[in-house]
């Protein structure tokens, strides 16, 4: 005879652990268990069964595995925590005594741990523990990215003090530092919850949102302590990231900070990259604003002397240049680009091959200089320009330290953005700057010539496609083309606004649009209703087919009825006419319109067709994969609805452009 | 106390150079004069206390302050040594008086009596004792003159007396004189100097304070010592240094540690230096720039990945999903057609927060400068991170697959025809259900049989009757089943627990034909003549096979099988020599096969779980199903072994049949399911089909080569479906629901009882409860 097993002793019962006995297992008080869960990323599962595994009456809620559990149970954290409890115990107890000499000593020693052995805690080993490879860390930094760039933002609280604030915005820069000189930044989107970016470093992907610079508001209830944790994290998480991107491209980390500039709001200029190697990089300091130097001089005097000085470096290095020159002559042709492989004999499959992009995207703005005016956000504007290699940038002296030039006559300004209405030309042309105010508008108003003048959805729009958008469409105070995001890939079959309506609109739709139009154009309305009435004729044919599994010729045979009663009733019209002696009343409708109402029709009894065999076909599925294919279409038919209100609503806007167009014409 | 003997100390110093002449020697030591003049005192003072509760015992209480000070300033008078001797002197005197008693009473105990001798009313001596004066042998200074004892009680009690109360003794203190209403009054108004508005319980006087009371009172208000004349701080006398020594008290020279440096204050300094030095000891620096410093010696660079080394995935471990990105609805300058219209809007912010679908809704703003901050932004991130620590990950496939794949792949409605639709021919004739209906092998004529007891034929196309015999009056006809082989024209019909083999008398029915039929059945007799006696004698034989008689004859019913229980089913075998009945009541005998050419009846079953429903044969091999209400069971002929069970899962199977392929199987079912079952691929259905309402009361197969079967039920309905068996043994069967056939009327909630295929073409015939047979094609 088998053995009988017991309750919750094999099985699912014991690979889950419910998270009080996790607690009770580790020792460890709530708000500890949860920071350790946080830091070590271990996280609730979802049992088949809950009633299998849980083994009290009252029905748990969140579940570990136990072997998660167990994996805890070896974290050199944990007796940190235990320490540090044992320190507050101290100095409470300390307290309790009056004995406040004694308390603030131990908080003392606390603050020496080399000295007192305390308990504090890095979470390197956790950090390489989660992340084996800096690929694995590459990928998760997206939330560690908004995170910290959202306590940047923050305003100091005793929940989140302004060291941590400083120490995220600080980790922030640096990261955009490397972002700037690795020229990684692809994309970005101005959305109404802030600005998006993405970076690709090292062929990863990140995402991240960045609050817009304002105050944020803190609503609801938010346990900064979990945040606080998270922060803790992640911040180390990116100084290290930060610290092997910085190596990777021969820069020495931690950047030299330069408090004074950052007090006076320098951001990312109060940052000086150095180069690691002093062999190669001359040992110089490499400012953010690289165009400041070139600034002084004029440039081509300084490429000579750049020439000459790299000549006497080489000289003085070592004597084996030719050689070096020659060893790179014959390498010449060994690049990092893909081959290009073409079939030497036909017959082969072909293989695809990613193709090389043309535009560098350090080289979108770097002919230019570029100043921000004084409503512009100059951070993210500063952020994306340096990133698509443009080197001056100037700004209003207001915006902060670290511009180019302050100055906005100065001539080597190629672009400005500027993103304030324009003032009505006519007062200027009446007002010979007499009136104060009017000259004050001038002045505001001003334009330099040999200038662009650009909205800043110009920059944004223009590093997304990676080409200079034409700046007329984003001249100050013109109608600002959509903002579209980059990040959504277009399926088919789903609306893109990109595209023309044409070319995306089913025939059904566009066959319904053209009806509409020539039926009643004075109510427009009818086309969006039209659409629902077909819907919801949808809806009850299939209703009824789901009553009957297929009587596919009753369709049919209603469909013939149809066309019978409309021709007799058409004759006897036509017999009442000539009875009472009148003129056929023949319809108005022409014979385009005749032809669209019958591809209608037609069209309608494919559909109705189609819609039969489709319930024909689900009879036959069992049970579980009729409910799978349900849960499909449910999903498509709410996709596809949403593309098709989309479009109508596109097109009753595209009508009322052209109304008004006429109407101006007219 | 103490303040008195410091009092007592000042005094007696200024009194000690009197008393010089005592002292000899006290020139230089103050302390034994003051320790031995302090003795003195102390114990002259007990003397004059002792004096004092003596003589002061009749005193009131509160005098008793008084009389102390008084006592104190005796000594005080009475200066020194004289004063000492006068009191010892005294003492022996006061002490003869001290007993207490009155000196009255002295003099009385002198006298030798202790009464007296009164004249009481009657003129007759009385003694009159005087009052015992209890003496108390203590010195409770506590003990005082007359005292109130009336206890705890308000001294408003005794306002209607003269008295207000007793003493110790028991007489009545009497309540002193007051002044009359307008004195009273004056005082009231006037207050003396001590008033308390307190009466005395002792004495009913008015409780005054005195001054000097007054005055404690106000000492203790202000904190001070009670004591006015004691002084807390006095200066003080040093002994020893206000007398400055003309001499050294050692002569020895000065040391010469004296003059050196200190090695232990070196040794404590060189203690700090190496402190500093090692970096113990930090010089001061304001705590926040200390704590910048330390923080940054914390920042520990390095690469963390230097040997970096992939681990294996560990298969448990579900990332995070990623958020999505934002789509175009999330721009700041979206396409029009992105914004929410009014209505749009305004079913958003109805919806609870929760039940949103987006947490936003498109906006539009003209310019970057006029975008606001995203209020919920914070919020959005704590839930991020709950989600991150708090959700349970579980790994979701996501089918990313185009459902219409799922779908079976159909053949297209063309292919699937022919298939009956319309009803072409309607039979009238029956009263009553029409329950059983078949049509013969060569597809000409349909026999039916009904509640009317009777059997009739009918041309097929026309729907003409052209035979028909009334079998039994009382009886319905529940079978009707033709002979499979196109070489007879016989009809098997049941009704109750008869069975009737017939052969109808048909004009278009060649004799040839008539008389081969005619001859089968009568073979028989001979053989059932000569093997009757197989069975053994006590046992009733299973069934009779006789003639039915004349009458019967006549018409064509030539022989009446006798079984024991009412025939529901008659179900022939392929070759026509066989066929097998079921009885669904009969225990034991429901499943009866009958030989033709034998007359023999066998029951092939002892014992069977559960009722039969119905019996066939297996159309190729030698195999026979038996119908039970859960399952079906394939037993070999042969063999006679049990083969295959096959349990459809229907609660109580009404009808089955067999495809003319064998490997298939069709069974109905009272519970309104249709299941198809591929024998050789399971013995659980391959499919249900649910499309009828109620029951199913017979399906048949299309036996004449087209992949058709139809099943019949009592919601009036045919259903016509294609059901294609493949070759292939590898591919399923392909089954398509095709077609409803209505017309039966539901009558009494039976529809349509039996139907049967035509042999060749695509038609079927039909049996309703409403009494007439239709035909469909």
């Amino acid at each position: 005879m088998a053995k009988i097993k017991k309750k919750g002793q094999s099985g699912s019962a014991k690979n889950y652990i419910t998270r009080t006995q996790a607690v009770k297992k580790l020792q460890l008080s709530l708000p500890d268990f949860r920071k350790l869960c946080i830091w070590k990323g271990i996280y609730p599962r979802e049992p088949r069964s809950k009633k299998k595994v849980s083994k009290s009456a009252t029905a748990s809620t969140t579940f570990y595995y136990t072997k998660d559990i167990q994996y805890l149970l070896h974290e050199p954290l944990l007796q940190k925590f235990r320490d540090q409890k044992v320190l507050e115990k101290k100095i409470s107890r300390a307290l309790g005594r009056g004995d406040v000499s004694d308390a603030a000593r131990f908080e003392r020693n606390a603050a020496r741990p080399e000295k007192t052995g305390k308990p504090r805690y890095t979470l390197n080993h956790i950090i390489r523990e989660r992340y084996p490879t800096f690929i694995d860390a590459l990928r998760d930094l997206d939330d560690c990215l908004s995170m910290l760039f959202l306590f940047a933002s923050l305003p100091s609280t005793s929940a989140v003090p302004a060291k941590m604030i400083a120490r995220c915005e600080r980790l922030c820069q640096e990261f955009q530092h490397y972002l700037i000189v690795s020229h990684s930044l692809r994309k970005s989107f101005l959305s109404i919850k802030g600005i998006y970016y993405q970076a690709n470093i090292q062929g990863e992907d990140i995402l991240w949102l960045v609050p817009y610079k304002f105050n944020q508001r803190i609503m609801g209830d938010i346990d900064f302590r979990i945040m606080g944790t998270f922060v803790e994290f992640y911040m180390t998480l990116l100084s290290f990231v930060n610290y092997r991107l910085y190596t990777s491209i021969g820069l020495k980390y931690p950047p030299k900070f330069d408090q004074l500039k950052d007090e006076q709001g320098a951001e990312l200029a109060a940052f000086s990259l150095e180069g690691v190697n002093i062999a190669t990089d001359s040992g110089e300091t490499k400012a953010i604003t690289n165009g400041e130097s070139e600034h002084g001089p004029d440039p081509k005097v300084q490429a000579e002397v750049n020439k000459l000085v790299k000549q006497l470096k080489d000289e003085s290095s070592n004597g084996g240049t030719p050689m070096e020159t020659d060893a790179e002559g014959g390498e010449e042709t060994a690049t990092d680009a893909i081959d290009k492989f073409e079939a030497a004999a036909p017959g082969g499959d072909v293989l695809p091959q990613p193709e090389e992009s043309n535009s560098d995207p350090g080289q979108l703005f770097s002919n230019f200089t570029i100043f921000l005016s004084r409503e512009t956000p100059r951070q993210p504007l500063e952020f994306i320009l340096r990133a698509f290699g443009c080197k001056r940038i100037g700004w209003d002296a207001v915006l902060g330290e670290g511009s180019v030039t302050t100055d906005k006559t100065d001539p080597s300004i190629t672009h400005q953005i500027v993103d304030r209405p324009v003032v009505r030309a006519a007062m200027a042309a009446n007002g010979d700057g007499e009136d104060n105010q009017t000259a004050q508008k001038l002045a505001l108003n001003q334009r330099y010539p040999g200038r662009i003048y650009v909205q800043p959805q110009w920059v944004w729009d223009s590093i997304n496609d990676l080409e200079l958008k034409s700046p007329e469409l984003y001249a100050p105070g013109a109608a600002l083309p959509p903002h579209l995001s980059p990040f959504v890939k277009s399926a088919p079959g789903a609306y893109d606004p990109t595209l023309p309506l044409d070319a995306q609109e089913t025939e059904a739709e566009a066959l319904d649009a053209q009806l509409a139009d020539s039926n009643g154009e004075e109510g427009s309305d009818e086309d969006v209703e039209n659409d629902m009435d077909v819907d919801s004729d949808d809806e009850d044919e299939d209703e009824e087919n789901e009553d009957d599994f297929g009587g596919f010729s009753e369709g049919e045979g209603e469909e013939d009825e149809d066309e019978e009663e409309e021709t007799t009733l058409q004759r006897q019209r036509e017999l009442e006419a000539e009875l009472s002696g009148k003129l056929i009343k023949s319809k108005p409708v022409d014979a385009k319109m005749k032809a669209k109402l019958e591809a209608k029709k037609a069209l309608d009894k494919k559909a109705r067709e189609e819609a039969e065999d489709l319930e024909r076909a689900k009879g036959m599925l069992s049970k579980k994969k009729r409910k799978l294919f349900e849960q499909m279409q449910y999903t498509n038919n709410k996709k596809s609805a949403e593309d098709v209100k989309l479009r109508s609503k596109r097109r009753k806007l595209e009508k009322e452009k052209e109304k008004a167009k006429a109407n101006g014409k007219a | 106390m103490g303040s008195k003997l410091v009092e007592r100390k000042r005094k007696s110093r200024v009194v000690s150079p009197e008393s010089e002449d005592e002292f000899d020697g006290g020139d230089f030591d103050g302390i034994l004069s003051q320790s031995e003049d302090e003795f003195d005192v102390g114990s002259d003072e007990e003397h004059d206390e002792d004096e004092e509760s003596e003589s002061g015992g009749s005193r009131s209480g509160d005098d008793d302050g008084d009389s102390e000070i008084l006592s104190d300033d005796i000594p005080s008078d009475i200066d020194g040594d004289d004063a000492i001797g006068k009191i010892l002197e005294e003492q022996p005197e006061l002490e003869i008086e001290e007993p207490g008693v009155d000196p009255k009473r002295k003099e009385e105990d002198n006298a030798g009596k202790n009464c007296r001798i009164e004249k009481d009313a009657n003129g007759n001596e009385r003694y009159v004792y005087d009052e015992i004066d209890p003496v108390y042998d203590s010195d409770d200074s506590d003990a005082q003159g007359p005292v109130n004892t009336i206890g705890n009680i308000p001294l408003s009690f005794y306002d209607s007396y003269p008295h207000i109360g007793y003493d110790i003794n028991g007489k009545k203190i009497m309540r002193p004189a007051t002044g009359d209403a307008l004195q009273s009054l004056l005082d009231s108004i006037e207050v003396p100097k001590g008033w308390t508005g307190i009466t005395d319980i002792n004495t009913g006087n008015p409780l005054n304070l005195s001054q000097e009371e007054l005055e404690l009172v106000r000492r203790v208000q202000q904190g001070l010592l009670t004591d006015e004349l004691q002084d807390p701080y006095p200066e003080t006398v040093e002994y020893f240094t206000s007398i400055e020594e003309k001499m050294p008290l050692s002569a020895a020279p000065e040391p010469k540690r004296r003059f050196l440096p200190s090695k232990n204050e070196a040794k404590q300094i060189m203690k700090l230096v190496r402190a500093i030095r090692e970096g113990r000891i930090l010089p001061y620096k304001p705590p926040d720039e200390r704590e910048r410093e330390q923080e940054e010696e914390e920042e520990v660079h390095f690469d963390l990945w230097q040997n970096e080394e992939a681990a294996a995935p560990n298969p448990m471990h579900i990332p995070a999903p990623k958020l999505p990105p934002p789509g175009y609805d999330l721009s700041y300058n979206p396409p029009e057609e992105y914004l929410p219209t009014k209505e749009e809007r305004e079913e958003w912010e109805k919806l609870d927060p929760e039940e949103r679908e987006k947490d936003y809704l498109p906006q539009k703003y003209g310019a970057l400068r006029k975008v606001p901050a995203w209020d919920t932004l914070v919020k959005e991130r704590f839930e991020r991170s709950m989600d991150l620590y708090l959700a349970p990950r579980v790994r979701k496939n996501r089918l990313n697959i185009d459902p219409n794949s799922l779908l079976a792949k159909l053949p297209s409605p063309s292919e699937l025809k022919p298939f009956p639709t319309v009803a072409q021919t309607i039979f009238r004739g029956h009263e009553g259900r029409v329950r059983s209906v078949a049509i013969d092998p060569t597809g000409l004529v349909v026999a039916s049989g009904g509640d009317d007891g009777a059997v009739r034929v009918w041309e097929l196309l026309t729907g003409r009757q052209i035979w028909s015999v009334k079998l039994s009056s009382d009886e319905a006809v529940n079978a009707v089943r033709w002979r499979p082989t196109k070489d007879t024209f016989i009809l098997a019909a049941a009704a109750g627990d008869d069975i009737f083999l017939m052969v109808p008398t048909h004009p278009s029915v060649a004799l040839a034909l008539e008389q081969a039929s005619r001859d089968i059945l009568a073979a028989g007799f001979g053989y059932a003549t000569n093997g009757q006696q197989q069975t053994a004698p006590g046992k009733e034989p299973p069934a009779k096979w006789a003639r039915p008689g004349a009458k019967l004859e006549d018409e064509g019913v030539l022989i009446r099988v006798t079984v024991r229980t009412t025939v529901k089913v008659i179900s022939w075998h392929r070759r026509g020599d066989h066929f097998a009945t079921v009885s669904p009541s009969g225990q034991r005998s429901s499943v009866a096969i009958h030989t033709l050419s034998k007359h023999l009846t066998q029951i092939p079953f002892r014992k069977l779980s559960g009722l039969a429903q119905t019996a066939a044969f297996h159309p190729s091999r030698p195999l026979f199903f038996v119908a039970t209400q859960r399952t079906i069971r394939c037993y070999d002929l042969q063999k006679l072994e049990l083969v295959k069970v096959v349990q459809p899962g229907a609660k109580w199977i009404s009808c089955f049949d067999i495809h003319p392929g064998g490997d298939n199987l069709i069974v109905g079912s009272y519970d309104k399911r249709l299941l198809w079952h591929d024998l050789d691929l399971s013995n659980r259905p391959y499919k249900t089909m649910r499309f009828h309402s109620e029951a199913i009361r017979a399906v048949r197969y299309h036996k004449g080569g087209l992949p058709l079967f139809a099943d019949t039920s009592d919601d009036g309905t045919i259903q016509i479906f294609h059901g294609k068996v493949p070759n292939d043994q590898l591919e399923h069967p392909t089954i398509v629901p095709v077609k409803i056939l209505k017309g039966h009327r539901v009558v009494s909630k039976l529809g349509v009882l039996d139907m049967d295929w035509h042999p060749r073409e695509p038609w079927c015939v039909s049996a309703g409860a409403d009494g007439t047979i239709r035909l469909w094609m």
